[in-house]
């Protein structure tokens, strides 16, 4: 057989499909720019989905396998790691919006300023942000309207400043959100309807969400949750610049002899291994994935793994731990309908207070048990089998749901992704060994939370609640961020404010990756808010740079930027 | 149909699964079907994902058939070996095989099985990654996967799989499961599919306050 023709050299190469990657692909596709997207997974369509919490939530059908993807972790670096699939997510076109149920919170002012607001928290590396909310609140805004968020403005008393409110209306109440609604009025605490990417009205040829029972870790049959399947990757395909390449596997990105990304080495669905030069590389894997990209992308000049002179990739990793407290309730409450997770939100205890005893807190939120069935959930304190075990299922799923923190937690230098030394996955290379501790802050955070959420329930009516205390963080929400922060130094961090590698001049990571702290809130909304403002950062210069040569090619543009010190507009001081 | 259990196998199982989930005040795992349901499971490849739609099953292929064949692999052994642990165990308090002990006596050989399982610390973690007989959780935002459970806690996972889980994997016969709990599922996967299922009538009645 005849060896494959390399593909022609191509503008800009975006590895990964997923939140960031395909909200890249949109705002460069639709900007003029030729665009190759690359995605380790499949290009699943809404036929591929259904309703079935076996093949969903117990094998693997959109979880990655982790006989084929193993990762490995450990508490702390003296100890072995063992294989376990941490903080696993979707790894295919469309990435963890494929498969979530869409909560899509903002970010709040004081987010971007947490080593100032909490100060110096022993054992913490926490970290202002080199940007501020205001250079993100433009993207928020084309986030919000062009993927479609349902939403009410003004409801959250704790909302940052927002320029517009949502392009369709709340989700309608669901019962669970509404005895939420009813436990914090009670108790004199804000909620509000939480924003969330499904539709609650037709919008944009797209008709309202079903409110199917299987939401959470499921695909989208119906086309009416607003993920990148259903939104930014057609978009971006309808503009005849994007050449979207699923099964396509990154073993490395290559450098050329001045240092600049050269392209990707993949290896494709017939394991060919293929090159794709282009002017400019940006990684969109997930933040264990992209740090691990990095780390096996070696060469003589970074012999430690690209852009990581500074030995901070793959540090700083921050997640987020889901628990909650759990609520019996006499009347039913139908915690499985619209699939558990149309809800109602509060940043009540979100602000940093220190007389709390530790610092910064999270977003709470209510949820049903299950995702529906109760398959993959016990009740504390019931017996697993036999009768009583029978029993309690029949009393208890129509009546219970919980209401949840997302545990912020701290980053930690010590907390990272490192290449594992003794395992690889399906395809030879070596997988990301995680190394992480839960700050003792973060485990108080929640038991203090978690304690506030059982007294909403109480204030709601429930007759019983059970408390779920976390005593670690295991990452079981796929929230994953840090890994290559953002920042003004070289010497603390691996990217820029651009999110452009200090290092590596047309080299950007615009995932979670660059985030330098967790914050308590979902991120998903956020990394694809600062993907926009990365990718226009990205069109930008390379059109500065063009204007003397030609006006509009992408191509000479990265060249011409090189080591120009183009001010960054959208960075704060 | 009997597929991967020999006779010996499939009544020792379905013994087990009759304990689990009972037949008193309704119908349990046997009336669902769950030994059928782990039969099929342990059968080979083409059982593991229904198609969307309910219409049949997919076909395995490359990394994906590799990794079941390996993962099913393992589980056939663990119930060739846990099927012998509990005729071990039967004999020795019994004198007799699993299969053949009254409802009690089998109830105490599996409460015998489920304290050796608790006493293994090790094995705390994955038990709660797969959702039951760990450290109480709420609904997971993660897999449930059930690598490294032992015998006891995987024989529970797949008795509430085949009760709850869609009748197309051939447990959960007539929805028993779903009419259990009072889960108004959809007709067939395909009422899924196609965007007509929805429990929109299970929501907040319209609000009156105004919020």
């Amino acid at each position: 057989m005849a060896a494959k023709r390399k593909p022609e050299r191509v503008s800009v190469c975006i590895v990964g499909a997923g939140a960031s990657g395909a909200t890249a692909a949109k705002v460069l596709t639709e900007a003029g720019v030729e665009v190759v997207c690359l995605d380790k997974g499949p290009h699943m369509r809404a036929g591929d989905f259904g309703g079935d919490e076996l093949a969903n939530v117990n094998r693997y059908y959109l979880w990655p396998d982790p006989i084929l993807n193993p990762r490995t972790y450990r508490g702390s670096a003296g100890e072995t790691p063992v294989e376990k699939l941490f903080c696993p997510v979707p790894q295919m076109v469309g990435g963890g919006t494929t498969h979530w149920t869409g909560w899509v919170p903002r970010f709040t002012e004081g987010d971007f300023n947490p080593r100032t607001i909490m100060g110096d928290v022993p054992g913490a590396s926490l970290a202002d942000w080199p940007i501020g909310y205001a250079d993100l609140e433009p993207h928020y805004d084309h986030v919000e309207w062009e993927l479609g968020v349902s939403g009410q403005a003004g409801a959250n008393a704790h909302e940052a400043p927002r320029r517009r409110g949502y392009p369709v209306p709340p989700m309608p109440a669901t019962r669970y959100a509404q005895l939420f609604h009813d436990g914090c009025a009670r108790l004199g605490y804000n909620s509000y309807p939480q924003p969330t990417a499904m539709l609650s009205a037709p919008y944009r040829g797209r008709r309202a969400t079903v409110q199917s029972a299987f939401v959470q870790q499921h695909g989208d049959p119906s086309g009416t949750k607003s993920n990148v399947l259903n939104t930014f990757v057609p978009d971006a395909l309808a503009t005849g610049r994007l050449d979207l390449r699923p099964e396509s596997y990154v073993h490395e990105i290559t450098l050329d002899a001045e240092g600049r990304a050269k392209g990707v080495v993949y290896q494709d669905a017939d394991g060919d291994l293929i090159e794709q030069e282009a002017d400019a590389v940006l990684v969109g894997c997930g933040a264990i994935e992209s740090a691990r990209l990095l780390l096996l992308s070696q060469s003589g000049r970074f012999p430690n793994g690209l852009a990581n002179g500074s030995d901070q990739v793959g540090r700083h990793l921050t997640l987020h731990e889901y628990t909650a407290a759990i609520g019996v309730f006499d009347e039913p409450v139908y915690g499985w309908a619209g699939g558990g997770y149309v809800s109602a939100a509060s940043l009540e205890f979100y602000a940093h207070d220190e007389s709390r005893g530790f610092a910064g807190g999270c977003q709470i939120a209510a949820a049903g048990a299950g995702v529906p069935l109760p398959i993959n959930f016990a009740t504390p304190g019931t017996p697993v089998w036999g009768a009583e075990a029978k029993a309690a299922d029949r009393e208890l799923f129509n009546h219970t749901f919980a209401v949840g923190v997302l545990v912020h937690d701290l980053p930690q230098e010590t907390n990272r992704v490192e290449l594992d030394d003794g395992v690889v996955d399906a395809w030879g290379r070596p997988v990301a060994r995680i190394t992480h501790r839960a700050h003792p802050n973060d485990l108080a955070q929640a038991r203090w939370t978690v304690d506030r959420n059982a007294e909403i329930l109480e204030a709601a009516g429930a007759e019983r609640v059970w408390p779920v205390y976390a005593d670690r963080i295991t990452g079981n929400c796929s929230h994953q961020h840090g890994t290559a922060r953002m920042g003004d130094d070289p010497e603390r961090s691996v990217l820029d404010a651009g999110c452009r590698a200090h290092e590596v001049e047309n080299l950007y990571v615009i995932d979670g990756s660059p985030f330098p702290t967790g914050t308590g809130i979902n991120p998903t909304l956020t990394i694809m808010a600062n993907a926009w403002r990365v990718t226009e950062l990205v069109i930008a210069r390379s059109k500065r740079a063009a204007e003397p040569a030609r006006a509009g090619s992408f191509r000479c543009a990265a060249h011409a930027s090189a080591r120009a010190a183009i001010p960054n507009p959208e960075a704060s001081a | 149909m009997t597929r991967f259990f020999d006779e010996h196998q499939h009544e020792t199982i379905d013994a087990a699964m009759a304990r689990i989930i009972p037949s008193d005040g309704g119908p349990g795992a046997r009336e669902a079907g769950v030994t059928e349901f782990v039969d099929r499971y342990l059968s080979g490849l083409a059982f593991i994902y229904a198609k969307p739609d309910g219409s049949g099953f997919l076909e395995l292929r490359g990394r994906s058939a590799q990794a079941w064949r390996r993962r099913i692999g393992a589980l056939r052994q663990q119930y060739e070996e846990g099927v012998g642990e509990l005729d071990r165990r039967s004999g020795e308090r019994f004198g007799a095989e699993f299969r053949r002990l009254s409802q009690e006596g089998q109830d105490q050989v599996l409460a015998e099985l489920e304290r050796a399982s608790s006493d293994q610390e090790e094995l705390q973690e994955e038990k709660a990654t797969a959702g039951y007989g760990g450290a109480a959780q709420p609904g997971l935002q993660e897999p449930a996967t059930e690598t490294g459970l032992d015998f006891f806690a995987l024989l529970v996972l797949h008795a509430r799989q085949g009760f709850y889980a869609d009748p197309v994997y051939g447990g959960n016969r007539d929805a028993v499961g779903w009419r259990h709990i009072g889960f108004p599922g959809p007709a067939s996967m395909a009422e899924v599919h196609s965007g007509e299922y929805s429990t929109l009538e299970y929501f907040a009645a319209e609000r009156t306050d105004g919020r």
